[in-house]
């Protein structure tokens, strides 16, 4: 048990990293993952447990759509873009995250 | 959608192992589920993959299915044919336009009014359309070689234009037309023209009128009085006595309600231009034609209403056996499936979701039992339908599937779901949580559902046999007169011919004299009405001129010719019958029961009373018969009066004779026919022995018995199929303890005293509940029975007991020699 622990992520967040992520164009699942995996410097790891039916949930709320393609070793893959309903839900779950992290850290400073 | 997913996560899993990250120890078969459950059609595409998944595991056993889909088809079929028939007794709208719209009007409470009401209601301009019709009228049709009475209905002109009526060729009557025209039933016209088309358009012999056909009615016309009732022949009403039933059209936006209001001033008015017998304002009604708002407003329809809802329960009763079949059948699959339910569990499938697809089972076996019962009643309607039941008028019910049974069938198929395949379910869910504490109890649940069984079954075979001891006891009674040797003949006089009482009763003389003289014939009569074949009832005031005393009598009345007594051989217990002599004063002879209600201590022999239409005509007893019934076989005795037919004014048209015969009155039949014949070539006459023509009398008994016995019986077979199967089942499970029994020394008398004391444990218990609860139930049946049969008399329990517990013995039979033939060597070695 040497690893220090993973922090969980908080409820409601894997949305908005996910859209965020998605941001940067279409991409398959584990791809997400990666990128959320990569831009968090290795600290945040999103399961497939959870990814998946974030994922799906998203999709039947139409904040992202999906169409199969090609993946860069020439497999079939889903691929996930962010729609413009996505668009506005990450802008509006950015700036309830930025107040919350702000109230945050003012409580723990004060 | 289940690939789908599955290869989405088998793409993340390759990319992982790819990259060199570890493969994520996720629960695949949980995420799968848990990304149906996001999905909208979740709830079908479980169900469908469930049903799937039930079908390929029903495959496997063949006899569980054939013998649930048995049970189950049989159930179903049973109550969707007798939830057809009441839906079309109660429920079936008149074959015009706008049903909803059309009322019945009744004033003064008349079921039938003269032509003038029918035209002041009409002329009022308070509905939108009036028409009439008399339904119980007789033709005489002649086909050119001879006459045959037919069943119709006399009509306004405008009644086929202001129903709406449909036709299947030609037109309906039309307002314009002469009074020589007629409208066929397709039954007659296929009958009698083999289903000519060219029928329309030519002329037919009616009642010595030469009247043009216009249009044949289709082959489903329902008519406005329903129950099935398909008169032949529609004619405009040409005499003036008839009377007739007024039905209006409602104009748009008018409710019943505000119509019986303005039909009371139009008959407050109507009594101010035209007074006479009837106060028409005193009682007016307006009731609807079809539909429940009919029931309503009909109070003999709620009788058969009760009769069919008492029918219903009882059905839904032999369903719920067939249900506890399937449901034991279910239970003892649950233990073959409990390991793959563990693994399903211990997966993480929810319990929810399990009972759900355990549910699949019961309801896939629903389904396919309502589909069969449903074939199953859809052909016994097509026979129904064959059936010709013994009425003066042709009755042609026409079931068929509509949306009340679809409706009917889907609320059987899913109480059949649920009561096959909740018990089974919850079972093996908790079997497969803690498999050894509840193997025990499962064994015992199917004990308790076959016993709940056998106390059903004695509720719907006390039903079926309280109804067969009323037809057994119905066809033992006597109707008060003989009908072994007994021709009788109904004769319809054409109305043109003879419009007055003279001629009438001229030709009653002329006919009675002949066929009398008729070799074999003892005696011959004419009478009014024939007893089940017709009957009038009078409730009037007779008044005692000896002491003032009055009485409120209320009694069936005919009109007979002297040798009416002798030919139907109704005993004559005190003074004479009528003779030709009479006719100085009015004379009757009454029967016992009209001397007992109404002449108090009086000696009945020469009583006078004052009676008849103004209340002061007297009248004098002269003779005392013994009662007779009149419209059904059960009935109490009912006070009686015959008057002479030459002493009434004689108004009717059908005149019934008796004739007693020496020889088998079959015999006699074709001579008596000649006779009629020879002597009135215009009239039709029907001609039968009494036995035969009194069917009617009979059929309300009949129709019962042959309901709830079949019922009954039908209840018995599958409860002694689910007692056979538990049994079975429980030998099988016993069969080592059995072997080791027998290999310690145990004899056949004793094996076979263990599995009868298991099995007579289960049906006692059943009987015992099923006799507490039938006791209480069965009570109101009684104002279905005739008097002398009474649901409480205990002999009925006494034989519905014995014939449970000889099922259960004969249902044990089978796993008896089951256990006897257990070989004590091989369980041993098995062990």
């Amino acid at each position: 048990m040497g690893k220090p622990a993973q922090p969980a992520l908080l409820q409601g967040t894997l949305d908005l990293l996910v859209l965020h992520a998605l941001q940067r164009g279409a991409m398959h699942g584990y791809a997400i993952a990666q990128t959320i995996h990569l831009l968090s410097d290795e600290v945040l790891k999103v399961e497939e447990g959870s990814l998946y039916p974030a994922l799906w949930r998203l999709e039947l709320d139409g904040a992202i759509s999906s169409k199969s393609g090609l993946s860069e070793n020439n497999r079939k893959a889903k691929f996930y873009q962010i729609t413009r309903h996505g668009q506005k839900l990450l802008a509006e779950q950015e700036a309830t995250w930025v107040r919350l992290s702000a109230a945050v850290s003012r409580v723990l400073a004060g | 959608m289940h690939r789908e997913i599955e290869a989405e996560l088998a793409f993340h899993r390759e990319m992982a192992a790819r990259h060199g990250n570890p493969i994520p120890l996720g629960n695949t078969a949980v995420l799968a589920e848990h990304g149906y459950a996001l999905w909208r059609f979740n709830f079908l595409e479980n169900l469908w993959r469930d049903l799937a998944h039930a079908a390929r595991g029903l495959r496997r056993s063949p006899w569980l299915v054939i013998a649930a889909l048995v049970s189950l088809g049989l159930g179903v079929g049973v109550n969707a044919t007798m939830f057809s028939l009441g839906s079309e007794f109660l429920f079936s709208r008149p074959s015009v336009r706008d049903a909803a719209s059309l009322v019945y009007v009744r004033l003064a409470g008349n079921s039938h009014s003269s032509r003038q009401v029918l035209e002041f209601l009409a002329s009022s301009g308070l509905f939108a359309d009036v028409a009439g019709e008399n339904e119980e009228i007789t033709a005489n049709y002649n086909d050119g070689v001879e006459t045959h009475p037919v069943s119709g209905v006399f009509t306004t002109k405008n009644y086929f234009t202001a129903l709406g009526i449909p036709m299947l060729y030609g037109r309906g009557i039309a307002p314009d037309d002469p009074d020589e025209v007629a409208v066929l039933s397709y039954g007659f016209w296929s009958r009698q023209f083999n289903g000519d088309r060219t029928v329309v358009g030519r002329a037919i012999n009616l009642d010595g009128r030469m009247c043009t056909v216009v249009g044949i009615l289709p082959e489903h016309h329902r008519s406005l009085v329903g129950f099935g009732y398909s008169p032949d022949i529609y004619l405009p009403r040409y005499l003036e006595t008839t009377m007739l039933a007024i039905y209006a059209r409602l104009k748009p936006g008018m409710s019943i309600p505000s119509a019986r209001a303005g039909a009371i001033t139009v008959a407050k008015r109507l009594d101010a231009q035209m007074p006479g017998e009837f106060k028409y304002a005193d009682d007016v009604r307006v009731s609807a034609i079809a539909g429940y708002e009919r029931l309503r407003t009909e109070s003999d329809l709620m009788t058969v209403a009760v009769f069919f809802g008492m029918l219903l329960a009882v059905t839904g009763l032999v369903l719920l056996i067939a249900c506890m079949n399937v449901a034991s059948l279910l239970l003892a699959r649950a233990s073959v499936r409990r390991r793959e339910i563990a693994i399903r569990l211990a997966i993480g499938a929810s319990c929810g979701r399990l009972l759900q697809q355990l549910l699949a089972d019961s309801l896939l076996l629903a389904l396919l039992g309502a589909a069969l019962g449903l074939a199953l009643a859809q052909m016994t309607a097509v026979l129904l339908m064959r059936i010709h039941l013994p009425t003066p008028v042709p009755i042609r019910l026409h079931i068929e599937p509509d949306w009340r049974l679809a409706l009917y069938a889907a609320a059987l198929a899913t109480f059949s779901t649920l009561a096959c395949g909740l018990l089974p379910a919850w079972q093996s869910l908790r079997e497969s949580l803690a498999p050894a504490l509840h193997r025990e109890s499962k064994m015992r649940l199917r004990r308790v559902l076959v016993a709940a069984q056998v106390a059903v079954s004695v509720i719907v075979l006390t039903t079926g046999l309280l109804f067969l001891r009323n037809l057994v006891h119905s066809s033992a009674l006597s109707p008060g007169f003989d009908v072994r040797h007994t021709v009788f003949a109904d004769v319809n006089l054409p109305p043109n011919v003879y419009s007055d009482a003279k001629r009438k009763a001229g030709y009653i003389d002329r006919t009675v004299d002949s066929l009398a003289a008729l070799p074999g014939i003892d005696s011959a009569a004419a009478a009014r009405v024939v007893p089940f074949n017709g009957g009038t009832r009078f409730g009037s005031t007779l008044v005692f001129p000896d002491n003032g005393g009055q009485a409120q009598a209320f009694f069936h009345w005919n009109a007979v010719t002297p040798q009416f007594f002798r030919a139907m051989d109704i005993p004559l217990l005190q003074g004479r019958t009528f003779s030709p002599a009479d006719h100085s004063e009015h004379v009757v002879v009454v029967n016992t029961e009209f001397v007992q209600r109404y002449l108090g201590h009086r000696q009945p022999l020469g009583t006078v009373f004052l009676w008849g239409r103004n209340g002061k005509t007297p009248y004098r007893i002269i003779g005392v018969a013994a009662p007779t019934k009149t419209i059904t076989i059960g009935e109490d005795p009912q006070p009686q009066l015959y008057e002479p037919l030459a002493q009434i004014d004689n108004d009717r048209q059908e005149i019934d004779f008796v004739m007693r015969s020496a020889i088998p009155p079959a015999l006699q039949l074709e001579a008596v026919r000649r006779t009629l014949h020879r002597i009135e070539p215009m009239a039709g006459a029907q001609v039968a022995t009494m036995s035969s023509s009194i069917g009617l009398a009979f059929l309300p008994s009949q129709v019962g018995a042959l309901l709830m016995g079949s019922t009954g019986i039908l209840g018995l077979l599958l409860a002694s199929i689910g007692l056979y199967g538990v049994m079975a089942f429980s030998v099988a499970r016993r069969t080592r303890e059995i072997g080791v029994r027998v290999a310690l020394g145990a004899d056949r008398g004793h094996i076979t005293r263990m599995v009868l004391k298991d099995s007579a444990r289960v049906t006692l218990a059943g009987t015992a509940a099923g006799l507490l609860v039938t006791f209480l139930v069965t009570k109101p049946l009684a104002m279905f029975l005739v008097p002398g049969i009474k649901p409480t008399d205990p002999l009925n329990f006494v034989v519905v007991a014995l014939a449970m517990l000889a099922t259960g013995l004969a249902a044990t039979w089978g796993p008896i020699r089951r256990a006897l033939s257990i070989d004590p060597n091989s369980t041993l070695r098995e062990e």
